[in-house]
């Protein structure tokens, strides 16, 4: 474990991403979100952020923030730590497609029935790109790759429908290269109390040239009612190339948060203080 | 002095209930008890039961032979029947048909005069254990009348009276746990490791431990593990517990800890493998895994305590180590020490008091990663750092070594100069010690005794002390509850010495003293 001390939200760290990888769109986003919310009075040492494995997840050593680079898969439990040792840090969490729907599903559905204070953020890229481009859990029907040079054949996926289902009190999308925007809803997102769901629909140059299509189709939503977030949601299957793909906020509600029903935690929160400190 | 009695019956009648009240009736007059659980995993019916062993002196297990039975249904009796003395008795259930739902209180007034015990000590831990409940007080009272007494247990003069407290290893794990300032306990229900789980559970809202501790059920082992180290990253002193299985399922995080260096301390209980294996029966089965477990090479801690004092003085070490190191460690523990009740009279060391001195978030950025690491803890891949920070990883190993040898790795029980050694660990450790008294009184007269034990409780780092004790002997044995030897290998791993005598046990149950005194002799 290791320390640094200047307050810059960037790092120095050469960056390994593909020239022109819509991840140096969300680093943009996410580093103006963060410059701007610190700006406002949130404190750069209380965010905290855990990072999966997978190219996205590189953007670990791309933040000047707190954090732990996990495992693949294992990026929820780790935030979930973080706010039972201390419910006073702002978790972030950054993970692959891949990383959130197939590694750790279980954890997806689990972090938003529990409803810690968590931001959780999935660049979604339709496939493992860091092994070289196989299908995941939101590939579409007919994806090719080395692994299954057939095709893929099975529907993919829609995380949108499920984290719904699974009770996440903040669900949105974003396209990255609109930069506004998406650094807008990072925002938002952030602000939120309670786990909050953002996905990013974006290309990968190298093994999935899909969104590129799918720009045209999305349009901007903001909505906080249920049943309206349900048709939303089913407006994109992730698997068409037609119809019409909200982004934006599809849902939010205000519901009591994790560290709100436990009493020791609670505790945590009207002190301030984190375990190390509290006496 | 010593009896043994088997309190039998179906899930859900009430046999735990039958020995709490003898035992802590019999501790209060001066005798020792050690109480072992035989448990289906099944919740209603079935056929359970505990065996309860009664001594004038320290004891810590059964004998195969019984003294008495006392038999909730009919099936105890056919079951059991053939393991009972001649002049055995037995309380059945059929004795107390008219009393309806008290007949294991019933039964427990019984034995209370059939071991001879005035009825004043019956009628207080009733009283004590269910108030001023009438049925339950006229249950005690009936039992206790319809019975003759057989033996003559009168209260003991000795000094031991009112020290003696009952405790399970479980309950020691907590209390080591607790006493070391525990914040955050995770697991996922899995016998036998799911007792310290309800029982830090129920003293989590209880404010006198002072460490605003959280009992928290995750979804699964590895967001158990995975958290944990999240919750640790952040200053918090965190558990997480499991059996096997659950292990195994935690390893990669285990690895993840070995490269990131976040303190962890993880208690691993185990039972018959592989797979689900016997979920609540007994065996030393994981100590290779908890060696192991997980890829790459990094260091880490395991011990394995063997009683409950020791639980409690061995999860504080593991408290202590893991943060001083940032490191793993791993407290070893199975079914049998972990939910057999133990009559205890020695008090604990002296609590290792720490605090977390490392920064955390909310202090300044600190950043804690998987992957191998620059001294900010950004990714590397360059040969020179990552052979440096292996290095590093090797020497934090030394350190480990050297800083342990100031806690007890091994004990030594018996006459230092016996020429034979037995050699074990974990729950065996008081088994053994019961055997050898039984042999020659080798523990309790080290002067006289042909035998000395050498209990190994650091299993990494191990004690350099083994190899010196086994040349000195001239007949080693080794004494484990496992079908290879675990020990045994690790012992000639580290000091090229094959142990070549080994009693082993993998049958699910303990050893019992007297058969494990006859293996014992038998070794020529
Ligand atoms: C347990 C485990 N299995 C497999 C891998 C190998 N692995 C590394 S990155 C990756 C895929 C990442 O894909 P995704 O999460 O979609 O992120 P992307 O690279 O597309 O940004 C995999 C499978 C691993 N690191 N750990
Ligand atoms: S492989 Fe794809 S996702 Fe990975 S860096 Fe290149 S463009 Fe980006």
């Amino acid at each position: 474990m290791t320390t640094q001390n200047k307050i810059e939200i960037g790092t120095k760290e050469e960056i390994t991403w593909c020239p022109g990888c819509p991840n140096f769109l969300v680093l943009a986003a996410w580093k103006n979100a963060l410059a701007k919310l610190i700006k406002e009075g949130y404190k750069q040492e209380d965010f905290v952020m855990c990072t999966g494995i997978g190219c996205h997840p590189k953007i670990y050593d791309y933040l000047n923030i707190s954090g732990v680079y996990g495992l693949h898969g294992r990026v929820l439990p780790v935030c979930l730590g973080m706010k039972l040792g201390n419910p006073n840090l702002k978790a972030l969490g950054f993970s692959g497609d891949g990383d959130a729907y197939a590694e750790g599903m279980e954890h997806f559905i689990h972090a938003a029935r529990y409803n810690a204070d968590i931001t959780y953020f999935v660049a979604d890229n339709q496939n493992f790109a860091l092994t070289t481009g196989q299908p995941t859990p939101t590939s579409p029907q007919g994806f090719k790759s080395k692994a299954e040079p057939a095709g893929e054949y099975n529907m993919p996926l829609n995380p949108v429908k499920l984290a719904l289902a699974a009770g996440a009190s903040f669900i949105a999308r974003i396209n990255p290269k609109d930069l506004v925007h998406s650094q807008e809803i990072i925002e938002k997102a952030i602000k939120h109390k309670g786990f909050a769901f953002v996905e990013s629909v974006q290309d990968c140059l190298i093994f999935n040239m899909n969104s590129k299509d799918l720009v045209p189709l999305m349009y901007k939503v903001d909505n906080k009612d249920k049943k309206k977030a349900q048709e939303l949601a089913d407006e994109w299957d992730y698997d068409k190339k037609d119809g019409k793909i909200p982004i934006g906020i599809i849902y939010q509600e205000e519901k009591p948060i994790l560290e709100e029903k436990w009493p020791q935690l609670k505790k945590l929160r009207e002190s301030g203080k984190g375990r190390k400190s509290i006496k | 002095m010593r009896l043994n009695i088997l309190i039998g019956g179906k899930a859900g009648q009430g046999i735990n209930k039958v020995s709490q009240i003898v035992s802590r009736v019999l501790n209060k007059i001066g005798y020792y008890t050690f109480n072992y659980r035989d448990y289906q995993s099944l919740i209603r019916g079935g056929h359970n039961f505990n065996v309860l062993s009664i001594s004038d002196k320290k004891i810590g297990s059964i004998e195969s032979k019984l003294d008495g039975i006392i038999a909730l249904d009919d099936k105890t009796i056919e079951l059991h029947k053939n393991e009972l003395k001649k002049e055995g008795f037995i309380i059945k259930c059929g004795d107390f048909c008219t009393i309806g739902k008290n007949v294991n209180i019933a039964q427990a007034g019984g034995l209370i005069k059939i071991l001879g015990i005035q009825k004043e000590n019956l009628i207080e831990e009733i009283k004590k254990e269910f108030g001023d409940n009438k049925e339950a007080i006229a249950a005690a009272e009936d039992g206790y009348k319809t019975k003759n007494s057989k033996f003559n247990l009168e209260r003991l003069k000795n000094k031991i009276v009112n020290k003696i407290a009952i405790m399970s290893g479980s309950q020691g794990i907590s209390k080591g746990a607790i006493d070391s300032g525990i914040n955050l306990y995770l697991a996922y229900p899995m016998t036998p490791a799911t007792a310290v789980m309800h029982e830090l559970a129920s003293k989590q809202f209880d404010n006198s431990s002072g460490t605003n501790l959280i009992v928290f059920e995750a979804e699964n082992e590895i967001s158990v593990a995975n958290a944990g180290l999240g919750a640790s990253f952040t200053g918090a002193k965190v558990m997480i517990g499991t059996a096997g299985g659950g292990f195994d399922l935690m390893t990669e995080a285990l690895s993840f800890q070995g490269m990131a260096e976040i303190p962890l301390v993880v208690y691993l209980a185990s039972r018959p493998g592989p797979g689900t294996g016997i979920p609540t029966y007994s065996l030393q089965d994981d100590l290779d895994v908890a060696l192991r477990g997980g890829h790459g090479e990094f260091p880490r801690i395991v011990i394995a305590p063997g009683d409950p004092i020791e639980c409690i003085e061995k999860t504080n070490e593991a408290f202590y180590l893991s943060e001083k190191f940032n490191a793993l460690s791993i407290i070893l523990s199975d079914k049998h020490l972990a939910e057999s009740e133990f009559s205890t009279d020695r008090k604990p060391n002296k609590i290792i008091d720490f605090k977390i001195t490392r920064k955390v978030p909310g202090e300044g950025i600190v950043k804690a990663s998987s992957y191998e690491h620059d001294k900010f803890g950004n990714t590397t891949e360059n040969s020179a750092i990552a052979k440096k920070n292996a290095d590093e990883r090797l020497k934090k190993y030394d350190e480990i070594k050297k800083d342990v040898k100031k806690f007890e790795m091994i004990k030594i029980y018996g006459n230092k100069n016996a020429k034979n050694l037995i050699i074990g660990w974990g729950s065996t450790k008081t088994v053994i010690l019961d055997a050898l008294d039984a042999i020659d009184g080798s523990i309790e007269n080290p002067l006289k005794g042909k035998y000395k034990f050498l209990q190994v409780l650091y299993m990494k780092p191990i004690s350099d002390e083994i190899k010196k004790e086994i040349e000195k002997a001239s007949k080693v044995i080794l004494v484990e509850n496992n079908v290879t030897g675990q020990l045994g290998r690790l012992i000639r791993e580290k000091t090229g010495i094959a142990i070549k005598n080994k009693i082993l046990k993998y049958d699910g149950k303990p050893f019992t003293s007297d058969e494990l005194k006859e293996e014992i002799l038998k070794v020529k």
